[in-house]
């Protein structure tokens, strides 16, 4: 037998090579496509405008806004209360989860359509109330509530049930020895959630619900960067105090307190909610049973296939992005790199990027470089890449490195980077199910993806063609969830341990 | 004089589906008898004892051996949990968020006996690991069932302890089978001596007619000039 000859680049079967070519074929995939895309800046000096807006954040205007705390009073009270009755409608169907096939489909439905697009729908009945705030957060957070309860659940250990006495109840099984067990872990994702709700509450604001979002949006558009700026600021002190006053035992006081401020509660017309529901919601030639003329009608919709090409699209730029981003900045967070000085401004940019919502972000962005997929493609990418960075660096962090010293990029390639791989890989894969849920939202922006024509649908009140889309929307999120759910590193090794699903799903 | 027989294997497999782990056992509990089951780990013991648990079913008081306890909740109900199937599930809810006072009595005094005073309302979590030992005791004595049936109960106690505690069992339940490693406290407070090596019941005798040595031979490991010195371990 002669000399074994050197593997090619890339050959071989380890299992972290079998990633990094699974990695770089997502990469390829995406520079193929990349001339479909419309990446044009069409601003005339975007570093004007940048610096405009760093002006404004760094002299922020707090007293330009009228109703300020009223605006906090409300995003904090929607988030309250959107995720509390999430919680209250997600429990029971976590129950069932395992069970019933009815309920896993009917939870991945009402997750897959962006909290933005429930609010859309649901203005059309209930106006622009408490009412409609409230259900679009409580509605999606009820299944995505039900799916990681379920899982959580699933984890529960079985020695306490092993050792109860025979002819113990089912319920009083539950409450001594299973929900005491895994309380912590639902109780601590429950509290992430919340985190999540208060984004989304803001984000609101831009269908036109009087939270922090609306005044943002409406100062940013017209380049009162100031009171943006003060705005942003709001938001940033609002999330990062959350641990001071989300306290436990404040927290019902707060969600009663805001009960007062929440309304006026709409008046709803019974027989005009169920003229929407049974008439408005379908296409009139489906009602009739004239199938040629659904067809027709199937036909008017306008650029269907290259709206959920664009969303595609973005959402595989988008998922690409947030490799790249990830593995660049991880090492700004970890304690393995650099000093104590470029730590604390990794970790602070990374919260920042991870705190603001990409919608905002991809606002910002909009601004500066003018319509284009472009704004996007960098705000998912900056967002969710500092988000999987963030965590990826809290995992290096738990090891120790021993063995001669090394340079740093030693370190990085050598050390570090193959035990965190897969878990850096499966973070990403998860959160691919948001990043294509938050690509269709961003059409609300005029990208031309699902979100820009389910948007325009209900602008000009053709509901049955909104409808339409957002089932369009809600199967592409299901089928893209599929499809990475089979691409995910699954023989995971030992430190990437399984409360990776809860960390990565905002 | 004959004795009534509580449970009896004749030829038996015990085992999982594909995993035989006792073969061919043949054995009789009689009532009143104070077993001692011997062995070396992952010999078997638990799996006849389980075996043992499914045949009693309800008058069996069950102590396992990684105590299945719930760490979060307090002592106090945890110790409630031995008798959670005597009351409706409406009881038991109320239980949890504010004791019952009869019960609240009886489980501490069980808990003082067992040198856990003051502890009722601290959660398990927060107790030493000998402390939970004497949790799990706790709990399979509040059972108050006609056999006691315990893994290891007395693993991660000292040795003074082990004899006060294996009194307190044995004083409330006639008949009892336990798994133990300190073979000189099963010569001394028990009838019988089961023991298991190799996937065997390899040994059914009455303690009279055993010595230290008798029980060595369970152990491949233990070399016959160490005599003694496993005890406590």
């Amino acid at each position: 037998m002669g000399p074994e000859r050197a593997p090619g680049l890339l050959a071989g079967d380890t299992f972290n090579l079998r990633l990094a070519r699974r990695s770089l074929g997502l990469l390829a995939l995406c520079l193929i496509l990349l001339p479909f895309a419309d990446l044009a800046v069409t601003t005339h000096d975007p570093w004007a405008e940048l610096g405009r807006m760093l002006d404004g954040l760094l002299r922020p205007d707090f007293l330009a806004t009228e109703s300020l705390a009223h605006a906090i009073a409300l995003t904090v009270g929607f988030a309250l209360w959107g995720t509390l009755l999430g919680m209250l409608l997600g429990f029971p169907l976590a129950l069932l989860f395992h069970r019933s096939r009815l309920v896993r489909g009917g939870c991945a439905f009402v997750r897959a359509i962006h909290e933005l697009f429930w609010a859309l729908l649901l203005l059309q009945v209930f106006g622009l109330s408490a009412v409609t705030a409230i259900a679009a957060l409580a509605l999606p957070y009820a299944g995505i509530f039900a799916k990681v309860y379920a899982e959580i659940l699933e984890l529960t250990p079985r020695a306490p049930v092993d050792a109860l006495p025979e002819g113990t109840g089912r319920l009083s099984r539950f409450a001594y020895a299973e929900l005491p067990m895994v309380w912590a872990r639902l109780a601590g994702y429950t509290r992430y959630r919340f985190e999540c709700a208060m984004r989304s509450s803001v984000l609101l604001g831009f269908v036109g619900l009087p939270t922090l979002g609306f005044h943002l949006e409406s100062a940013f558009r017209e380049g009162r960067y100031a009171e943006a700026g003060a705005l942003l600021w709001m938001f940033y002190l609002l999330i990062a105090s959350l641990g001071w006053w989300g306290h436990r035992r404040l927290l019902p006081w707060l969600a009663l307190g805001s009960l007062f401020l929440l309304g006026p509660w709409p008046d709803v017309d019974a027989t005009l909610l169920w003229r929407f529901v049974s008439v408005d919601l379908w296409p009139r030639p489906l009602l009739e049973g004239d199938w040629t003329g659904l067809w027709r009608w199937l036909g008017d919709i306008p650029d269907l296939l290259p709206a959920i090409g664009n969303t595609l699209l973005l959402g595989l730029l988008g998922t690409a992005g947030s490799l790249v981003v990830a593995l660049l900045a991880w090492p700004l967070a970890s304690r393995h790199f650099g000093n104590s000085i470029t730590r604390v401004m990794g970790k602070g940019g990374l919260v920042l990027m991870r705190s603001t919502p990409e919608l905002m972000l991809a606002f910002i962005f909009l601004l500066l470089l003018g319509p284009s997929m472009l704004p996007a493609w960098l705000a998912l990418a900056l967002h969710n890449g500092a988000l999987i960075a963030f965590l990826v660096a809290r995992h290096a962090d738990a090891f120790t490195l021993d063995g001669p010293p090394l340079t740093a990029t030693g370190r990085y390639a050598y050390t570090l980077l193959p035990r965190l791989y897969d878990g850096l890989l499966a973070l990403l894969f998860y959160r691919a199910e948001t990043i294509i849920r938050e690509t269709a939202l961003l059409g609300m922006l005029g990208i031309a993806t699902l979100g820009f024509h389910i948007d325009s649908s209900f602008a000009y009140l053709m509901f049955d063609q909104a409808f339409f889309l957002l089932l369009v929307t809600a199967g592409l999120n299901i089928a893209v969830d599929a499809i990475a759910r089979r691409y995910r590193p699954r023989e995971t090794s030992s430190h990437c341990d399984r409360r990776v699903p809860g960390d990565a799903a905002c | 004089m004959s004795v009534a027989t509580l449970v009896r294997f004749d030829a038996e497999r015990l085992g999982h589906a594909q995993h035989t782990v006792l073969a061919e056992l043949t054995l009789t509990l009689h009532a009143g008898e104070r077993v001692a089951l011997l062995g070396p780990s992952g010999v078997g013991k638990s799996t006849l004892l389980a075996a043992l648990r499914r045949r009693l079913a309800q008058r069996a008081a069950w102590c396992p051996q990684e105590h299945g306890l719930v760490p979060p909740l307090a002592v106090y109900h945890n110790v409630y949990m031995g008798r959670l199937e005597r009351h409706s599930a409406l009881a038991n809810l109320g239980n949890l968020l504010r004791p019952r006072r009869d019960a609240w009595r009886e489980i501490q005094i069980l808990c003082d006996a067992l040198g856990l005073d003051g502890l009722l309302k601290r959660p398990v979590s927060r107790l030493s690991g000998g402390q939970r030992q004497r949790v799990a005791i706790a709990r399979a004595l509040y059972q108050a069932r006609e056999v006691f049936l315990g893994d290891e109960p007395l693993a991660s106690v000292d040795p003074h302890q082990a004899e006060r505690l294996l009194a307190m069992i044995q004083t409330r339940h006639a008949t009892c089978v336990i798994a133990l490693h300190q073979r000189e406290l099963a010569l001394r407070h028990f009838d019988r001596v089961w023991g298991l090596r190799d996937g065997r019941l390899v040994l059914d005798a009455p303690v009279r007619t055993l010595t230290l040595a008798d029980l060595d031979a369970l152990y491949p490991d233990a070399s016959p000039l160490t005599d003694g010195s496993r005890d406590g371990s």
